[in-house]
């Protein structure tokens, strides 16, 4: 029931009041709102509630069990298949099959929930595993955690057991590239082509060596070798079929590529390896240099569209007829 | 016809002797306070000069009122709906406190506590603002009686059209003139600043036609400050509220004149209500400038008339008002006699604050040490007066000469009959042909000579029963008011929603 102020008007006002039947508040449902409060403490409605409550509780705990079943596998294929088969081979990163049985499950989560960690701190076997994947450090999983990893090494101990993985890893074609590739390659990473799902263009995230400065975003790594980097065509097609860096994830993770894109991008790829990347200090000078004189034209600019613009009546009037500026 | 009332004033410029008296006892009244030290809503201004806020007439600096582009209506100049977005965090053509001045106080404890020395001690100047020392460089008056200054009289944008001979006479020895202007608001029949209030904070009240800012509902945004030509709403910088001349309404209530022209000295202040057709102001607003003066005053209507006395009273106008109406010495200034004039009204606001022009003493010509004052009888042609006619058709005539001259002409007709009447030495013939030459009828002579010289309080201010418990209907019942009157809290206006 709303507050209602004493002021005098109020106070004389007062009218008989309601009868505060609360089960009469319940039995008309268009009171049933105004009324809650009231209402709450009533025993009908209190059930009311309580049925409510437990409806949700069930739908709750049924939606959580029915995702508890998919969850590790999905999180295999978004975070680890842009790497890693299990049964398909070496992508950038090395064939999962039986790695349980290659290393112990202490290590395996260890690394899982820090590999630069691991790697840094001087872990011969981590070590082989970095210079195997070319000096490409395998990032942290988005999300991981104790009992993720936990899971994620039972999928993959039963996936080894298995005649084909289900994450055996995409078939690339092994057809060459034609020019066509690379010239619709090059048109997808400058945007010129727009991505089928609407994902974003390479160039805002990452330079490359043969478009000029300003050309191309810093906060990816320069593509100019990643060819070589990733260790060719294979890896470097899984590894766009789901990019598993955090930055990359979410934004390819609804916006996936197709795989004639992906084609034409490794094919376009292929074609700058062994150029020297693109120099980006001198992009860097050139993006404060235009900064500024984008600022010092928009200063300019803004103080002729308002050249009209009201200054001072009484000063600029008595400095214009005294012939002194102000002391 | 949508028939309203309306208190409105003439000031007549010939009786002022710019004595400041008004402006003290308005601020005495009401702006003596934090955050208003500078506003004076009233305040008397030297002619020619640049006046307070500087050249707040050049229009083209400040922006104010309304604007009328080819056959288009008028629109506010100031804003608009495009203009309002872009500008939303900074009102382009707003005055500085600059513009006004920065009020001052003097260090008068010095003059008693200064250690002992070898100098008097002095009183230094104090901003009000910040208290610090200030040097100051400009007042509300700071051109005060300076006919000829090289800064501000030089500047008066009024003196727009006159030949250089005629401005350089304004600053010659001799030649010079000044007289003065008292200024409060207008309350205007097509008030800009409420136009252009985005808060719908301010209004004009329907009764009497006193336009007022809601001092709850005002949000700051001074729009209504860039909106009127006058200048006449400030912004209190300490409660964050505009503010503006109220024309003592508490005082007009209760039957008392405001205390700006209750003060006047010169006795120049008349206040009385006039009858006008609410449906018309647009039109007329809208109409080109050599006929504004004229359209404002088919608005006004005439209160003998039966026809508009039973439509009056068919509007809800109480008999009350209807009757001081026909006592209203603002009626037979400005519709009789069409001696009183509105400022400015090319800014298209339709001020109802109304100006009688001042006569202006001779020209003079200077022949080495010994000046001339020429003249041709007892007095002098009113084109020969040292204010030039089209200085005052600038102020007063939205630039047209003729109703200027009507008027001046009119007042000298009465000073001929009078001295005809009073002295004897004029002959009866020169002064009946100057009456007639100025329209005017022995009777009407003599009637605008008494109201003009032997006027009383009672014949200046005819108050108008203001019916408040009539006006309290249109928005609450008013048994409730009465028993309410006594009960809450009257807090000022704060900073804020």
């Amino acid at each position: 029931m709303r507050t209602k102020r004493f002021t005098p008007r109020a106070i004389f006002s007062l009218r008989k009041p309601k009868s505060p039947t609360p089960l009469c508040m319940v039995v008309l449902p268009g009171r049933v709102g105004l009324a809650s409060s009231v209402a709450a403490a009533t025993p009908v409605k209190f059930g009311l509630r309580l049925v409510r409550v437990c409806v949700c509780a069930v739908l709750w705990v049924a939606t959580a069990a029915s995702s508890l079943g998919q969850d590790t596998p999905d999180y295999f294929r978004q975070n680890c298949m842009s790497c890693h088969t299990i049964g398909g081979g070496r992508l950038t990163g090395p064939d999962l099959k039986d790695v349980t049985k290659r290393k112990d499950r202490e290590w395996l989560t260890k690394f899982l929930l820090n590999p630069r960690g691991v790697i840094d701190s001087g872990d011969p076997y981590a070590k082989k595993l970095f210079e195997e994947a070319r000096n490409v450090p395998m990032p942290t999983p988005p999300g991981i955690t104790a009992d993720r990893a936990a899971k994620l090494l039972d999928l993959i101990e039963a996936e080894s057991k298995l005649e084909t993985s289900q994450f055996k890893g995409a078939q690339v074609s092994t057809e060459p590239f034609t020019d066509q590739d690379r010239a619709k390659g090059r048109a997808i990473y400058l945007g010129t082509q727009r991505l089928g799902a609407g994902g974003t263009a390479c160039i805002s995230c990452h330079s490359m060596c043969d478009v000029p400065a300003l050309g191309g975003g810093l906060l990816g790594p320069d593509l100019t070798n990643v060819y070589e980097r990733l260790k060719g065509r294979a890896p470097l097609s899984a590894w766009l079929v789901a990019p598993g860096t955090e930055t990359m994830q979410p934004i390819f993770k609804n916006h996936p590529l197709s795989s004639e894109e992906i084609n034409s991008l490794v094919a376009y790829f292929e074609s700058t390896t062994a150029q020297p990347p693109a120099d980006s200090s001198g992009g860097q000078v050139t993006f404060l240099l235009s900064g500024l004189a984008g600022a010092v034209f928009g200063v300019f600019f803004l103080d002729s569209l308002w050249r009209r613009r009201f200054y001072s009546v009484r000063r600029t009037l008595v400095e214009a007829n005294t012939g002194r500026g102000r002391s | 016809m949508n028939i309203r009332s309306q208190v409105s004033m003439v000031f007549h410029l010939d009786k002022c002797i710019g004595c400041h008296t008004c402006s003290i006892a308005c601020k005495n009244v009401w702006t003596d306070r934090k955050g208003a030290e500078y506003m004076w809503w009233n305040n008397v201004e030297t002619k020619p000069g640049t006046g307070y806020p500087t050249k707040w007439e050049d229009q083209d600096q400040y922006h104010g009122g309304w604007e009328k582009k080819g056959d288009r209506p008028i629109n506010i100049r100031s804003t608009g709906k495009a203009r309002v977005v872009p500008n939303i965090f900074h009102n382009p053509y707003m005055p500085s406190m600059d513009d006004y001045y920065e009020p001052w106080t003097y260090d008068y404890q010095n003059l008693f506590n200064a250690k002992e020395g070898a100098d008097q001690p002095i009183a230094k100047p104090i901003s009000m603002i910040t208290g610090e020392d200030i040097k100051v460089e400009a007042g509300p008056n700071w051109d005060d009686d300076l006919g000829g200054s090289p800064i501000y009289a030089a500047n008066d944008p009024n003196l727009e059209g006159l030949t250089e001979e005629q401005r350089l006479q304004l600053s010659s020895v001799e030649r010079l003139v000044f007289f003065y202007l008292p200024r409060i608001c207008n309350h205007c029949l097509n008030p800009c600043c409420v136009a252009s209030c985005p808060s719908g904070a301010l209004y004009k009240r329907g009764e009497d036609g006193i336009v007022l800012i809601d001092q709850k509902r005002c949000r700051a945004w001074r729009s209504c400050v860039a909106a009127c030509p006058y200048k006449k709403t400030y912004f209190n910088w300490f409660t964050g509220k505009s503010e503006k001349c109220i024309l003592c309404y508490p005082r007009l209530e209760t039957g008392q004149a405001p205390a700006c022209f209750h003060s006047c000295v010169g006795r120049i202040r008349y206040l009385g209500v006039l009858l006008y057709d609410a449906d018309r102001i647009e039109e007329v607003a809208n109409l080109p400038d050599d006929q504004l003066v004229e359209g404002q005053r088919s608005l006004i209507l005439n209160p003998f008339d039966p026809e508009i006395i039973r439509k009056a009273q068919s509007a809800g106008i109480p008999d009350g008002v209807i009757e001081s109406a026909q006592r209203s010495p603002v009626y037979k200034f400005v519709m009789e006699w069409k001696l009183a004039l509105p400022p400015h009204i090319e800014y298209r606001t339709l001020p109802m604050l109304f100006y009688v022009p001042p006569m202006s003493p001779v020209m003079a010509d200077v022949n080495g040490d010994l000046a001339n004052h020429a003249m041709d009888g007892l007095f002098h042609s009113i084109d020969a007066a040292r204010v030039p006619m089209q200085y005052l058709a600038n102020l007063l005539g939205a630039g047209n000469e003729g109703a200027v001259r009507y008027a001046l002409g009119k007042q000298l007709a009465v000073r001929w009959h009078r001295r005809a009447e009073t002295v004897g030495d004029i002959d009866r013939a020169t002064a009946d042909r100057y009456l007639r030459e100025a329209n005017c009828t022995i009777e009407e002579a003599d009637e605008i000579y008494r109201l003009t010289s032997l006027c009383t309080f009672e014949d200046r201010f005819v108050i108008p029963p203001m019916y408040r418990e009539q006006a309290i209907e249109m928005i609450r019942e008013p048994h409730e008011q009465k028993a309410e009157t006594g009960f809450g809290f009257v807090g000022g206006p704060r900073r804020g929603l």
